[in-house]
């Protein structure tokens, strides 16, 4: 099921879309609050921006095609996301003792194109200040497909997080980047 | 000043062991020499390096080394260092290097095995001691180099066992995860997860055949996936490996703990893979199994159940899941892991599958299990600083395992007797007459 290969992960061959400026502020707000979201472990809040479909993946590999043949640091559907969420939220979870903080940082927001299915294919640059116990520096890239709802706001059908040290040594990551 | 034999004979009792072998850099450093530097460790798997020219580095204990296939097809195990002015010949990574390397800094060249080819404007060494064929202008090989079934094993000394009998019984865990295909072979494929742990690397090894921590380290991933099993109304695959480490202290006590010579064992498995409601890799297994080998042989394949397997000094596959965490000591208080994950040859894709799911769910930096393990082992090494107390108990069932002439075996699986094994190793490891060490070239 989690290999499931029909789900389509191409962020590449899009058609060109024109995105008003109203539509693009309020896809650049929806970025930002997914964020605060994080930084403030509204972690199930966060979680239901995704469609009941949606995934979070974060390769292992630069320019990594598929998570079907090739780990990757994150590939999890709304069960292994909310798997993470009870984790981190247990009493005994003893390496959250104290608790993984982060600030985001989120630019540089791009309209990509739309996919095939007509999903609206949006790239934004990141940094993530990242504490427990040390702090350490994450960033990259997001790319996200977003389907557009009938009451006008966004939900993600995916989450892809490039990260410019994907096959780096790391010590844990306990929490969504 | 060096500890005498006496000295570190005294750290390791029966029942017991004392903290400074997780935590004094001296002891590190003699690690390196006295069991890196001389037992045989897993370099990496044939199948990184196909072709000619492609090379995989790593490190032996406190040294980096190559992996490189040579011209010959054989595989070279070399220092990563030019005789020159000493600079490593080749990135920390993957690559291929083509026919022979090529020093960054001043152009020498190497065959793939090593052996001077080449320095720029050789007149300048005219009347000099300069010998292309003199070691001292080579790269150098590690003193023994040997390979069971693609996996590459490497010693720094020239004399001692030869790796089939170093491996001894822990041989037939590599057996049983090449014997998973069809082929009987298996390649490294999917990538290499790396995780940075912030101890001492015994501590993991120890960890691996421990039974009495699962329930209670793990108790927020076992919590997390039940309670997400129970809201699915079903439990797949992906929350049964987490599921598996609640099991009640019974469960544990009814495994089988099995210790080998130099430190090696493994570990009855905790996870039936046919378990998983939707199971139906296990069955498409068994049934390619049986075209190649037949039902019977299929059956006992495929019924050698091990979790954790141990080859002390190298790490530990996972033949179920098709899985070797490979266990490099950076310093006294920093392990790197490297988790690699096999394709069986031959196999059904899904058992592929199943073991790539498996490395990012349990074994990933991002795994939901390991973070606790990774802080109970910080929080030792942290604890151990402390004047606290001297020694580390490993009382639990000593004196019931059972004697074997190759080894033990638990009579209760929640038996201390993989650490008592461990130490046993450790400790003659660290105080054995040292194997003289000579040249590793012949004249």
């Amino acid at each position: 099921m989690l290999l499931d290969r029909t789900f389509d992960i191409s962020t590449h061959d899009l058609t060109p879309a024109q995105v008003p400026t109203d539509t693009l502020r309020g896809i650049e707000q929806f970025l930002y609050r997914e964020a605060r979201l994080l930084d403030e472990r509204r972690f199930w809040e966060w979680d239901q921006l995704f469609t009941d479909t949606g995934m979070y993946w974060v390769p292992q590999q630069h320019g990594q095609v598929d998570p079907f043949e090739h780990i990757s640091l994150y590939w999890e559907n709304r069960m292994l996301r909310e798997v993470r969420i009870r984790r981190v939220e247990n009493v005994r979870n003893w390496s959250q003792q104290p608790p993984t903080r982060t600030a985001h940082l989120v630019g540089n927001v791009m309209i990509e194109g739309l996919d095939s299915q007509g999903l609206l294919v949006v790239s934004a640059t990141f940094q993530v200040s990242e504490w427990r116990l040390e702090q350490r520096q994450l960033a990259g890239r997001y790319t996200y497909k977003l389907a557009g709802q009938d009451s006008g706001d966004w939900k993600i059908q995916l989450k892809r997080v490039d990260l410019i040290n994907c096959n780096d040594v790391f010590a844990n990551l306990e929490v969504f980047v | 000043m060096i500890p005498s034999n006496e000295q570190i004979a005294a750290l390791v009792r029966d029942d017991s062991v004392h903290k400074s072998v997780y935590t004094d850099p001296q002891l590190f450093d003699l690690e390196m020499q006295r069991i890196y530097g001389q037992a045989w460790i897993y370099v990496g798997h044939e199948s990184q390096v196909k072709n000619v020219g492609d090379y995989h580095t790593t490190r032996i204990g406190d040294q980096d080394v190559i992996l490189v296939r040579g011209a010959d097809k054989n595989v070279n195990v070399l220092y990563n260092r030019c005789p020159h002015k000493g600079a490593k010949l080749v990135a920390e990574g993957d690559g291929n290097v083509g026919k022979f390397f090529r020093c960054p800094y001043h152009a020498w060249t190497f065959k793939l095995d090593g052996q001077h080819l080449s320095a720029p404007l050789k007149n300048a060494f005219e009347g000099t001691c300069f010998n292309p064929r003199h070691p001292d202008f080579s790269m150098v090989s590690l003193a023994r180099v040997d390979s069971y079934r693609g996996f590459v094993f490497a010693s720094q000394v020239a004399h001692g066992p030869d790796l089939k009998s170093f491996l001894g019984g822990v041989i037939t865990s590599i057996d049983n995860l090449c014997d998973r295909s069809p082929v009987g072979e298996v390649e490294v494929a999917g990538g290499i997860f790396r995780v940075m742990q912030r101890s001492n690397w015994k501590v993991f090894y120890e960890n691996l055949h421990d039974t009495m921590h699962a329930r209670v380290t793990h108790e927020s991933s076992v919590d997390a996936a039940r309670s997400e099993a129970q809201s699915l109304g079903e439990m797949p695959f992906e929350l049964l490996i987490m599921d598996g480490n609640g099991e009640p202290y019974d469960f544990w006590e009814k495994l089988e703990l099995r210790a080998y010579h130099n430190g090696h064992g493994y570990m009855e498995a905790i996870f039936d893979p046919a378990a998983a409601e939707r199971d139906e890799v296990s069955k498409a297994h068994f049934e390619c199994l049986t075209q190649a080998y037949g039902a019977d042989r299929a059956r006992s394949i495929l019924g050698m159940n091990r979790h954790n397997t141990v080859i002390y000094g190298s790490g530990s596959p996972h033949t179920v899941f098709m899985q070797f965490r490979v266990i490099r000591p950076m310093a006294v208080d920093r392990t790197l892991v490297e988790i690699q994950t096999f394709r069986c040859k031959g196999a059904p894709d899904a058992v592929f599958d199943r073991a790539l799911t498996y490395a990012n769910v349990i074994n990933s930096p991002s795994s939901n299990v390991m973070p606790d393990d990774v802080e109970v082992y910080a929080r030792c090494q942290e604890g151990n600083m402390t004047r606290g107390g001297e020694w580390i108990s490993m009382h639990r069932y000593a004196g019931t395992d059972q004697l074997l002439p190759d080894g033990a075996v638990s009579t209760n699986g929640t038996s201390e007797l993989p650490m008592r094994n461990q130490f046993a190793a450790w400790k003659h490891y660290m105080t054995a007459t040292l194997i003289a060490t000579e040249s590793t070239h012949a004249a």
